[in-house]
């Protein structure tokens, strides 16, 4: 029994992950590089970030690798987090900008501000910060965040299914994704949210993809069952309704897509109805 | 079966019981009826009656349900200045800026610099702090925080480290801040027991939870800290989230868990995250009823006895080796292998930690007593096996 748990181990593992890419900070001229820190994984994560790990570790974190530079007082610091997939790192990278940062264009989307240049590239969420203020270090940071993203594997570009919503009066950078609970509800997952404006009116829209029309069909009358409305029994629909603290929600749902508007009056129905079946056909 | 015209929305009735959204008169009605059952800790020193659960907001990024734990009777909101990126603060000053001030408690941290062991560097700024929080006050919207948590203090020297501390202080006495505290994620009970001695701190954030039954220092300090009056908030009540297993094919009894840690009368209140409305609910109940049953304690005795994948690299078993192996370490290269599939990088810290053979061999009996209930020499013995396959076999 004993020699026969290494070759399961072989037999069962072989080639299943082939190639978690191995990270090796770059060399930043000038700066001494300090890699003493633990790789962290889901179980430790906490000890590093504390509790905004729970985001993390909602959207697939793996590990996180960690490196310090430092030239006299001045540190930098890089923190590179594998998730999942593309999708869970733009959800990480996502949750955390703001539409008001300076964009960059580094790995599929990155920006700075005070000293903070976050991006994401494939799998991964980059994190790069500096205390200080002097312009040289802040070129040196700047130097460092391009020399990771060309070190790292994966896409520069944004998630696919952003390109589905509609571009009049979106909000750029505003972008989200959401992989647990949806609108607070635990039957929507997975689900993309972009915001929009139309004169005063502000209203979001979450774009579910399905893997078939049977699922999308079910997923619309879970909703419906929960704000106890009898499902139309049907493969495609549209119903307005209120969602308790959610307010009026616009549900539509064809094949396996799935819109939900918030944030719109039920007497803007034509708003909504504009915008699900540009996303829905 | 009904028509569904492609053409324009079906307009419904109002849904249904529960979670919808009731005209303000019966909303106000059905929080006072809560309320009368609501139970109600103190917060030690901080004189603030805390319901026994609270909110850790810090994956929520919805504003309704903070709102309906609100309307619930929730009234403590946890935050800090790294979640999000600021936007969970920037999400609730938005929420409560039409809000009676005093009807809701919002704490939130402030994470200073400091070294890898968790003491003071030259990093550690306390200028860069008071910007950090003024920061946070501007997303809040609000001209005070209810308590301001020193965020994750896991080293007694960052405990007293004045020039820090003094610019807590100043906040307090400037009254941005009612009342200070900290949260602390390692070597909490050393921790604990020294910020007991101090003058310093009215409220502790720390773990705990029912893995930690066992665990008598934990248990012990957060006695010694209520009994020197601090106020005492619990955090990672659910010991790693809803589930006993990483692939949530296990789901555990969440209120048992609670209710766990709220047998303890030192802690004045909980903190679990929350992000759905099923999950208010749920621990909406335990505000009114704290009482266990006796299946929540057999439920508990059960997922106690699941030991997990996944070590929780409390570094307990360090003090107890005889042959001081990197047990946290060895545990992580196991998760590799076994929990993400990861042969290849098991094997390359296996053989950074220089490990070759089965080191536990020597011992007939392991000395490690791992809370976690992880039978740690065989996982050694599993994994240090690895250094043997040949990297071919390997991905």
């Amino acid at each position: 029994m004993k020699n026969k748990i290494p070759a399961g181990i072989a037999l069962c593992l072989i080639s299943l992950f082939a190639g978690a890419q191995d990270i090796t900070f770059p060399e930043l001229g000038g700066f001494k590089k300090i890699t003493k820190y633990p790789v962290y994984t889901p179980e430790n994560l906490w000890d590093f970030i504390n509790g905004a790990a729970d985001t993390y570790l909602a959207l697939g974190f793996v590990d996180l690798h960690v490196a310090e530079y430092k030239k006299g007082k001045e540190v930098i610091k890089a923190e590179i987090y594998r998730h999942s997939d593309h999708t869970m790192a733009f959800g990480i990278y996502s949750s955390e900008r703001s539409p008001s940062y300076r964009f960059l264009k580094i790995g599929a989307q990155g920006y700075i501000i005070d000293g903070v240049i976050n991006f994401f590239k494939g799998d991964y969420y980059v994190k790069i910060r500096t205390y200080t203020k002097k312009p040289k270090i802040l070129q040196s940071e700047e130097s460092l965040a391009m020399r990771i993203a060309s070190m790292l594997e994966g896409e520069e570009v944004m998630p696919s299914l952003l390109a589905e919503f509609p571009t009049g009066g979106k909000k750029e950078n505003e972008e989200t994704y959401i992989n647990e609970s949806v609108l607070g509800h635990q039957f929507l997952n997975k689900a993309f949210k972009t915001v929009y404006t139309l004169g005063t009116d502000e209203f979001s829209i979450y774009f579910l993809k399905y893997n078939t029309p049977q699922e999308t069909t079910r997923s619309a009358e879970t909703y419906l069952a929960s704000a106890k409305i009898e499902a139309p029994q049907s493969e495609d629909g549209k119903i307005v309704f209120t969602d308790g603290y959610n307010g009026t929600v616009f549900l539509s749902w064809k094949g396996d897509r799935m819109v939900i508007i918030t944030g719109l009056a039920k007497d803007q129905a034509d708003i909504a109805d504009k915008y699900s079946s540009e996303m829905l056909e | 079966m009904k028509r569904i015209t492609r053409r324009g929305f079906l307009k419904t009735g109002i849904a249904g019981a529960g979670m919808m959204a009731i005209p303000s008169t019966m909303a106000s009605a059905a929080l006072s009826i809560q309320d009368q059952n609501i139970v109600y800790r103190t917060l030690g020193r901080t004189g603030l009656k805390v319901p026994v659960v609270s909110f850790g907001v810090m994956r929520s990024d919805n504003p309704g349900l903070c709102k309906a734990a609100y309307e619930k009777g929730i009234k403590l909101f946890d935050t800090a200045n790294g979640y999000q990126g600021g936007n969970n603060e920037i999400m609730l000053g938005n929420l409560f800026k039409g809000m009676k001030r005093d009807s809701f408690f919002l704490a939130t941290k402030v994470k200073p610099e400091r070294d890898r062991e968790g003491k003071p560097n030259d990093q550690t700024s306390p200028e860069k702090f008071l910007e950090m929080f003024n920061t946070s006050l501007s997303r809040l919207q609000m001209d005070y925080v209810d308590i301001l948590y020193v965020h994750d203090i896991s080293h007694t020297d960052l405990l007293e480290y004045k020039p820090l501390i003094n610019a807590a202080k100043g906040l307090k006495k400037s009254g941005k801040a009612k009342f200070l505290g900290f949260s602390t994620h390692r070597n909490e009970p050393a921790v604990i027991n020294a910020a007991a001695e101090l003058d310093t701190w009215d409220v502790i954030l720390t773990q705990y939870n029912y893995r930690l039954a066992n665990a008598a220092d934990y248990t012990s300090a957060i006695r010694k800290a209520a009994d020197a009056g601090i106020g005492i908030v619990a955090m990672k009540t659910l010991a790693g989230g809803g589930f006993l297993d990483r692939e949530r094919t296990k789901p555990m009894n969440t209120t048992a868990a609670i209710k766990w840690v709220l047998s303890n009368p030192g802690v004045s209140t909980t903190i679990p995250g929350m992000t759905s409305f099923d999950q208010l609910e749920l621990n909406a109940k335990i505000l009114a009823d704290i009482s266990f049953t006796e299946q929540e304690k057999q439920d508990l005795l059960a997922a106690n006895a699941e030991p997990g994948l996944l070590c929780s690299g409390c570094g307990q078993c360090l003090k107890e080796c005889p042959h001081n192996l990197p047990v946290p370490d060895l545990m992580r290269a196991y998760m590799y292998a076994y929990g993400y599939s990861m042969p290849s990088m098991a094997k390359s810290l296996v053989a950074e930690i220089g490990i070759r053979g089965n080191p536990c061999l020597s011992c007939d009996e392991c000395k490690i007593k791992c809370y976690r209930n992880f039978q740690i020499k065989e996982k050694i013995a599993d994994i240090s096996r690895l250094a043997d396959i040949p990297n071919e076999f390997l991905a």
